[in-house]
């Protein structure tokens, strides 16, 4: 039974693992869907999140206060650069413009991060009600994880039952379709444009504030987790809602287990499956082929 | 023939800059120029062919650590290996180019990013070979052929460098002014209507990307015998993102823009980060305000006065009258 | 020998046939109109003897040779040059730099990387002739989206023009173009074609521009060929009334 034990734990860790990667990733593909960005600031938003996560935990000592606060400030700050900045861009029908704009912004928001709360991590507590381990065939297994794995299920059903079911939502898929038909039906592109990356940087922001009491909130992180959410994108097929989900999960688990069982090549693994899949379908799995 | 004058006139100016420059300011000048170089080849792919590469540093990496592995286990003359990790780095390119130029827009600028991650990737897999993440030192610039040693004071490697710098210019120059690059400038402008002209677009997609790669692994292989190390730092994936700045702040389909961009870029760098450590914040908040606001880059507005702005002519030889375009 | 024979050419989207069984022979020096209402596959024929979009069934040869399957830049490379219905040109060049890139795709040295100084001025002095056919000489200097919708139009087919096609295919030359600027633009294309070096197939909306140009007409229904005649035959064929010029205008 050892190793079913092991088997469940692996799996689950790389469940848990795929729940934090599908908050930032879901965000990327969405705001890629509907504005052909790709967000190269959504690794710093993640971070910041995680950032303002802590600051909340420090001062009101609320971890529950924090997955609140966290992506309304930095969703606010999502919104601000989108009006600022990349709304001016959409003439300019240029990609590499956003790719270059939004990369000056994760710069600058790095710098300003350490500006802000200096050089040195800072841990997050994880909430006593999520602290210790349960047992699993034998195996300890963190509550906390668990945790992650319900949310992030949550999360993603509830993400897609708004985008098929509701109104809004709807218009979101539309958008992403064709916005110019949309606009000339009467609705205000511009205004979805910014709520959908509004609230794809506060997504982000929730994945910083979940990630944080399990690697605390360091100024590296914006770098690791950003390439990662691109290859999930990327192999998902870019701007496919479904495709962040399978992607996410695809990207733990080759994380996870080949960590375990090819420690060497764990990071080129990744790597070489996006390769792959790039070759075979070139808009990934999900995606079509611009 | 006017460029020709200036060109002459700023190389016979450079190759005073030992004499008059601290000894200190020359290492950054040399670096400056290295990485005027490559941010050149990289200016190749985004302002001739809009092909936005946010990977570059792979070539990067891979001239200077094909030039650090030949020297320390080759031993060959400086100009010998320098050469061979061009060629070596250019054949790793073709496939590599033969994959990216299957997609284009976004999905290309992800895919070169996954290939410069491969390769970051592969320096720690492999990390008997490469150091991992010790990197190697100790490398050396083993003279000749026919006994030339110059390279070996760094006055002498200056000049190496100078002339690289230089050489690849007016290499450049050519090739963007060919018939070749013609057809890029329709790639740029517009795929589908090159391809519907005739062209096979994704062939001289596939040439350009493998002669960027050429000419940013040149940079590369000369970097790693002048700093007398590579680490992986050299495929980190933040500078393929910074020599895009470069690029894009010096003017982007210049060719000198870039150059201009990288090597100020790092001087500045080299000088202001001593004086406040919110340097990246300034460089960030910089690199913003030209792309919104003077995409065109520094050489693209120092030279915009002296471009005559096209006027639609109203009226014609011919007598016809046109209707004002609208 | 006929210049450019369809057989059977058939190209569906998914249970649309677009295009249905077409036979269609064009001989040199003809110039051949393709007609028909909105959604007779006009476009699509063109789009599929062009290799812009595969065949379905059926072949298409150009000059004896089986052309069908054959990727785009193949196609022009045998001889056969178009331009598009919506108008396709590279904005920021200037109109003779648009042409000249357009000529150079037919020479040997369109490769060349370094020099190449003779294929250019070659490239450019080709350029240069196309422009002055199309009337378009003064805007040589001139970036493209300067230039008003109908010399837009006409800069396009002096970039095919610009490539010596054996064949020249025009989509829908006067499409979006003002009447005073679509009279223009039949009097320089009759002008252009009236030196006979050229064959044409062009697909066309306005019928007075088909009548004043076509030397023989086919017409399109639903996908199907329903007429293949003189301009004065296809006028008075009952069959094409019904279909088509009945319920125009």
């Amino acid at each position: 039974m050892d190793f079913v034990g092991f088997l469940l734990t692996q799996c689950l860790n790389a469940f848990s693992q795929a729940a934090v990667l599908f908050f930032i990733a879901c965000g990327l593909t969405l705001i890629f869907g509907i504005m052909r960005i790709i967000n190269f600031a959504h690794g710093s938003l993640f971070m910041l999140g995680a950032y303002v996560g802590y600051s909340t935990v420090a001062a009101t000592g609320s971890f529950w206060l924090a997955l609140i606060v966290a992506p309304i400030v930095v969703g606010a700050v999502g919104i601000a650069f989108e009006k600022v900045f990349l709304s001016r861009l959409y003439a300019r029908g240029d990609g590499g413009a956003y790719l270059m704009v939004t990369f000056g912004l994760a710069v600058i928001m790095g710098e300003m991060i350490r500006v802000i709360w200096g050089p040195h991590p800072h841990g997050v507590a994880t909430p006593d009600i999520l602290r210790g381990v349960v047992f699993l065939l034998d195996q300890p297994f963190p509550k906390y994880r668990l945790f992650l794995i319900a949310l992030g299920v949550i999360a993603a059903i509830s993400v897609w039952q708004f985008l098929e079911r509701t109104r809004a939502g709807l218009l979101i898929r539309a958008v992403s379709q064709n916005a110019e038909m949309v606009q000339a039906l009467g609705t205000d592109v511009q205004l979805v444009r910014t709520c959908v990356f509004g609230f794809g940087c506060a997504m982000a922001a929730l994945g910083g504030v979940l990630a944080a009491p399990m690697v605390t909130a360091f100024l590296g992180m914006s770098a690791s987790v950003i390439i990662d959410a691109f290859v999930i994108v990327i192999i998902g097929g870019m701007g496919s809602f479904l495709g962040s989900i399978i992607g996410s999960v695809l990207v733990a688990y080759v994380q996870v287990f080949g960590a375990y069982y090819f420690p060497n090549m764990a990071l080129a693994i990744m790597y070489l499956l996006m390769l792959v899949i790039l070759v075979v379908r070139p808009g990934g799995l999900l995606g079509k082929e611009e | 023939m006017n460029w020709k004058v200036g060109f002459i006139v700023c190389a016979v100016a450079a190759c005073v800059v030992p004499f008059v420059s601290p000894n200190y300011m020359l290492t950054v000048i040399i670096e400056a120029l290295i990485f005027g170089l490559f941010a050149m080849s990289l200016d190749l792919l985004v302002g001739y062919t809009r092909l936005y590469s946010f990977g570059h540093v792979a070539a990067y990496g891979l001239g200077a650590y094909t030039s650090a592995l030949l020297l320390l286990h080759f031993n060959l003359p400086l100009p010998v290996t320098i050469v061979l990790a061009v060629a070596i780095s250019t054949a790793i390119a073709t496939p590599i180019a033969w994959v990216c130029t299957r997609t284009h827009g976004v999905s290309f600028a992800m895919l070169t990013l996954a290939f410069a991650q491969l390769g970051y990737a592969m320096i720690y897999r492999f990390k008997d070979f490469t150091g991992g993440s010790d990197g190697l030192t100790g490398i050396p610039r083993p003279e000749g052929p026919f006994g030339l040693d110059f390279f070996q004071s760094k006055i002498g490697y200056f000049y190496m460098v100078l002339f690289c710098l230089l050489g690849s210019f007016l290499l450049c120059r050519a090739l963007v002014n060919s018939p070749f690059g013609t057809v890029l400038s329709g790639i740029r402008e517009n795929e589908a209507k090159t391809a519907a002209l005739g062209y096979n677009t994704r062939a001289y997609k596939r040439v350009i990307v493998i002669l960027a790669y050429a000419f940013g692994s040149l940079a590369g292989a000369l970097y790693a015998p002048f700093a007398g190390f590579a680490s992986p730092e050299l495929f980190f994936w933040l500078i393929s993102g910074t020599v895009l700045i470069m690029v894009i702040v010096g003017g982007s389909g210049t060719l000198i823009g870039p150059i201009i961009g990288g090597v100020f870029f790092l001087m500045l760098e080299n000088q202001l980060s001593e004086v406040t450590d919110l340097w990246p914040l300034i460089f960030g908040s910089v690199f913003i305000a030209f792309v919104m606001l003077a995409p065109q880059g520094i050489w693209g507005i120092l030279t915009a006065r002296f471009k005559k702005p096209a006027v639609l002519p109203q009226g014609g030889a011919d007598g016809e009258t046109t209707s004002a375009p609208s | 020998m006929p210049l450019l024979e369809c057989r059977g050419l058939t190209r569906r989207f998914g249970a649309l046939v677009a295009v249905d069984s077409v036979d269609m022979t064009v001989e040199p020096g003809e110039i051949r109109a393709v007609i028909g209402p909105n959604g007779a596959g006009k476009s699509t024929l063109f789009n599929v003897i062009t290799g812009v979009l595969a065949a379905s069934d059926g072949e298409a040869f150009f000059m004896d040779q089986n052309i069908t399957g054959l990727p785009v830049e193949q196609v022009v490379q045998k001889g056969i040059s178009r331009t598009f219905q919506l108008t396709h040109l590279f904005p920021e060049l200037t109109a003779r730099e648009n042409v000249r890139i357009s000529a150079q795709a037919r020479q040997p040295g369109r490769w060349t990387m370094l020099g190449g100084a003779q294929v250019l001025q070659e490239s450019t002095t080709q350029a240069d002739q196309a422009l002055e056919r199309l009337h378009l000489s003064r805007f040589a200097d001139v970036p493209a989206n300067m230039l008003s919708h109908g010399d837009q139009r006409l800069l396009e087919i002096a970039m095919a023009v610009s490539q010596a096609p054996k064949l020249l295919m025009l989509d829908e030359p006067t499409q979006g173009l003002s009447i005073e600027e679509t009279d223009r633009a039949v009097t320089i294309l009759r002008d252009m074609l009236s030196d006979g070096d050229l064959t044409v197939v062009l697909v066309e909306h306005d019928m007075e521009v088909v009548f004043k140009l076509a030397h023989r007409i086919t017409v399109l229904h639903q996908g199907r060929v329903i007429a293949d005649d003189t301009p004065d035959k296809v006028k008075e064929s009952n069959e094409v009334q019904q279909a088509y010029l009945g319920g125009f205008e």
